[in-house]
């Protein structure tokens, strides 16, 4: 609930880079999915979950800066927000040129709602420091870099479950229909949030904030894989859910050792004693 | 026609709702975890979005079984609807409200207590003896409960107007993608409302006597501007599936 008041987060890989990692990242994964279609087969959906790592590592150092201050209410409403707005705006830029309404070829689909999740994160930021006075120097860039992040975790796990980002041939019946949209929309945002919530406080580091970031990523690629099951074959959602695996064990791992050698000491409590031994 | 003023207007009013119905809820926060302030002890956010989510789903249950009836869809429909999405949304959060307080009064061992106000605006109970001294308050009086109350009635009412208008321009009640996709819709754009909304009060409120409660007007126009917005786009996105 409370996050640590101060001032802005510091340490680690500069705001910029962790800006690239994830924009190129996120989109390239997307894009990635592609190579389906070219060698029709279904195995590149992993590219979608890799592609929706980069994107939630960059969401979370979003949400790790813009927390450090102090939001007042609390790190989940900020990742649950970037989902909300994500989750408008990812649908509308991949619709928009299936619809034919305006002449936009499909393959821009995923730059489009990057774009309209940017400008609804920028109304969203100019209004909470504008009308509700939040005073917070870096709320307009993170609440465009933190929408933007969440329409590229929702586009890339939607994409590695339904093997294309193509809106009405491939995730309205295989992501939206299904309803695993819900497992999309809770898990993503759980991905952005989690991370920064779960370390935040005074010995906060980037690094280890973002081995959670990874970590959790790949766990929801993981059940991204065990959706896609239904979806596209099994042989496809075995190898999403294998990297997914694989990578969380590597990164848990990290963040294990990482925890053990900041911590001053840690120890085993052992289990509750029972009541012959409380005697 | 693929931007309806109308839906845009009807789902703007729902966003606002939501925002509006925010501000109601007694929400205590971290310190309230602790029973040491008013209110149930968990952000605005999961509580709205347990109540708004719980109205999404009666209200969504009415819509299906009125939308496929013979005879169509028509305006006392609209108003059964909203209504059903209403009790849902009440029930869940007087729901939470009373187990939190069973657990305050029987397990903590706190008296319920508004430290806002000396005497509760219902009942007329003194309040500022019963205060812990460095707390500000403990439990659910009984003004915050009747407030929390009216905000799962409005946060109800505008979830499922949100839902409501999107399932009108998708024409299909019984098509599985129109209802999901109208479902994860409503459930963003109640997202985006009802953290702005606790933005707005900036985590913790008692309920409408709380001094809190006169920044309503500024959570009205934010909540407005970004449910235009959503609902600028979301309109012509079910517009173009049907």
């Amino acid at each position: 609930m409370s996050a640590v008041e101060g001032g802005p987060a510091s340490g680690g890989l500069p705001p910029n880079t962790i800006i690239a990692i994830g924009v190129i990242g996120g989109l390239a994964g997307i894009y990635l999915t592609m190579l389906n279609q070219t060698f029709n087969t279904q195995i590149f959906s992993v590219m979608g979950g890799i592609g929706s790592i980069f994107a939630v590592v960059w969401g979370a150092d979003a949400v790790r800066r813009v927390c450090s201050y102090g939001l007042g209410t609390g790190v989940p409403s900020i990742g649950m927000v970037a989902l909300g707005m994500g989750v408008v705006a990812a649908i509308f830029g991949l619709i928009i040129p299936e619809t034919g309404i305006l002449p936009i070829p499909t393959i821009l689909g995923p730059v489009i709602s990057f774009i309209v999740a940017a400008l609804i994160g920028l109304v969203i930021g100019v209004m909470s420091n504008k009308i509700l006075k939040m005073n917070i120097p870096i709320m307009e860039k993170s609440m465009i870099e933190i929408a933007g992040a969440g329409s590229l975790v929702l586009m890339g796990l939607s994409a590695s479950i339904a093997g294309s980002f193509a809106f009405n041939d491939a995730i309205l019946p295989g992501v939206v229909s299904t309803g695993y949209i819900a497992i999309v929309f809770i898990g993503g945002a759980m991905t952005i949030l989690h991370p920064f919530n779960a370390n935040l406080g005074p010995d906060e580091t980037q690094y280890r904030t973002l081995y959670v970031a990874i970590e959790k990523a790949a766990l929801i690629m993981v059940i991204a894989g065990f959706a896609s099951l239904t979806v596209i074959d099994a042989v496809s959602a075995a190898v999403t859910m294998l990297v997914g695996l694989l990578i969380f064990l590597v990164y848990f791992n990290k963040f294990m050792k990482s925890v053990h050698r900041e911590a001053y000491k840690v120890v085993g409590t052992g289990l509750l004693p029972s009541a012959e031994e409380l005697e | 026609m693929i931007i309806d003023p109308i839906s845009i207007a009807l789902i703007t009013l729902g966003g606002v709702l939501i925002g509006l119905g925010v501000h109601f809820i007694p929400v205590g926060g971290a310190p309230a975890a602790m029973a040491q302030a008013t209110g149930v002890g968990t952000g605005t956010v999961q509580l709205a979005a347990g109540a708004g989510l719980t109205g999404l789903i009666s209200a969504g249950f009415m819509y299906n079984f009125l939308a496929t009836a013979p005879g169509g869809f028509g305006t006392s429909d609209f108003i059964l609807v909203l209504a059903s999405g209403a009790v849902g949304a009440m029930i869940m959060i007087t729901v939470t409200m009373f187990i939190g307080q069973l657990v305050y009064v029987y397990c903590v061992g706190v008296p319920p207590v508004s430290a806002k106000v000396d005497k509760d605006p219902i009942t007329g109970d003194r309040q500022d003896i019963y205060v812990s001294q460095g707390t500000e308050g403990h439990g659910v009086p009984t003004v915050s409960f009747v407030s929390g109350t009216i905000g799962g009635l409005f946060a109800g009412v505008g979830g499922s107007m949100v839902y409501v208008q999107l399932m009108q321009i998708g024409n299909a009640p019984a098509d599985p993608a129109i209802v999901a996709l109208a479902g994860i819709f409503a459930t963003g754009v109640f997202y985006v409302n009802a953290v702005l909304a606790s933005y707005n009060i900036g985590g913790t409120i008692e309920g409408f006597h709380d001094p809190k409660f006169k920044r309503v007007p500024k959570a009205i126009i934010s909540c407005l501007i970004a449910s235009l917005l959503c609902a600028i786009i979301a309109v012509p996105i079910m517009g173009g599936v049907s």
